[in-house]
């Protein structure tokens, strides 16, 4: 099963995303949660703790330095780049914008 | 005085920037509102009710390579003249259209043409009389993209809970990349004693202002209608009233 949470900002994407992951890890599911907003916040709603969520590596950045390269498989990224939240929920953050555009 | 409303979704930008616009233009300001959020917000909260036009489409043309370029004899002022909307109180809205079905793919001419007018006023001198307020989509995308090169201040609308908190912290981090922006923090929804301390501390900025959670907001919103029109005597319009003063150090009111 694979979903996609929508909508306009502050309505409750992340909310109802970290919930609901946390809520189906705990019927014995194997989860990803994967955030792709670029200002992420998945980390907070599934309770990996806010200054935690700020500071999660990102696959990204992995691109950045080559690491993803060594990891052909989607599975390899979620070990390599991924964190473990509650319940066995395993978070990626596919980015972050940390910085001004130099270009 | 030239702002950016910037902050996470829901946090209030919308609302904050078209009542600062709505009660600079009162208070004898040529007020131009610059809407870069895909969607809707600023002509709701300005008075114009939902509008989703796209505009500047026929201030665009496509050069030899097939890139958006502004037509000759566009500038900055002539765009704003002509494409601009009026509003209430005489502000001027530029947008470049709602998100549709298809995203934004059928008028990239307009957010091509608005992205180049945006980085013109920040340098043409036949503006300058002119007060600026920029209502930013959500997060730092953006700020980070110069999408704002006219801003000298920022307002950063933060909400007391965690995920506002810490886009606030990274638009500021971002922001101060570049040099010549103050940043002010604004907080809104407001509920308890605490949380002017509480979004102080976990933010590392003092507030300019805050704005307590106040129904009428909310409820204007719900009839699609301007706050300032909905409640102009709302405690969230005196405290609006309240960072304009404190950001331009000059007296404002509905
Ligand atoms: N102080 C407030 N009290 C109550 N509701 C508010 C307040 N500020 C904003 N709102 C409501 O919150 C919602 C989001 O506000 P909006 O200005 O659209 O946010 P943004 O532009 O940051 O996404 C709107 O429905 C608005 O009416
Ligand atoms: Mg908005």
């Amino acid at each position: 099963m694979k979903i996609a949470v929508a909508g306009k900002g502050g309505v409750g994407k992340t909310t109802i995303s970290g919930t609901l992951a946390r809520h189906l890890a705990r019927t014995g599911m194997p989860v990803i949660a994967l955030d792709c907003d670029t200002n992420p916040m998945l980390g907070v709603s599934l309770g990996v703790g806010p200054e935690e969520t700020d500071r999660l590596g990102t696959v990204r950045q992995g691109l950045d330095t080559g690491e993803v390269e060594h990891q052909p498989t989607t599975q390899g990224i979620v070990e390599t780049f991924g964190t473990d939240a509650p319940d066995g929920v395993r978070l990626v953050v596919v980015s972050r914008i940390d910085n001004i555009d130099p270009g | 005085m030239r702002i950016a409303v910037v902050g996470k979704g829901g946090a209030g930008k919308s609302v904050v920037a078209g009542t600062m616009a709505r009660l600079l233009a009162r208070g004898g300001d040529k007020v131009l509102a610059l809407d870069s959020d895909p969607i809707p917000g600023l002509a709701i909260s300005l008075g114009l009710g939902p509008l989703d036009t796209p505009m500047l489409l026929d201030a665009v043309e496509k050069d030899d390579n097939g890139r958006w370029r502004l037509k000759k004899g566009i500038g900055a002022a002539r765009a704003v003249q002509r494409y601009s909307l009026v509003g209430p109180d005489g502000v001027r809205l530029l947008q470049f259209g709602k998100t549709t079905a298809s995203g934004l793919k059928d008028f990239m001419g307009s957010v091509n043409g608005f992205y180049q007018v945006v980085h013109r006023l920040a340098r043409d001198d036949s503006l300058s009389g002119w007060t600026i307020v920029g209502d930013l989509p959500a997060g730092p995308r953006q700020t980070a993209f110069d999408w704002v090169p006219y801003a000298d201040k920022l307002v950063l609308v933060v909400e007391p809970t965690w995920q506002s908190i810490l886009t606030a912290r990274r638009i500021a981090r971002i922001s101060r990349q570049r040099s010549g922006v103050e940043v002010v923090a604004f907080g809104n929804k407001l509920r308890e004693d605490g949380d002017t301390d509480l979004i102080e501390e976990r933010l590392g900025e003092r507030l300019g202002g805050s704005l307590p959670f106040d129904p009428l907001v909310a409820e204007a919103d719900a009839h699609g209608k301007a706050l300032i029109d909905h409640a102009p005597d709302s405690p969230a319009v005196h405290a609006i009233e309240h960072l304009i003063d404190a950001i331009s150090r000059r007296k404002v009111s509905a």
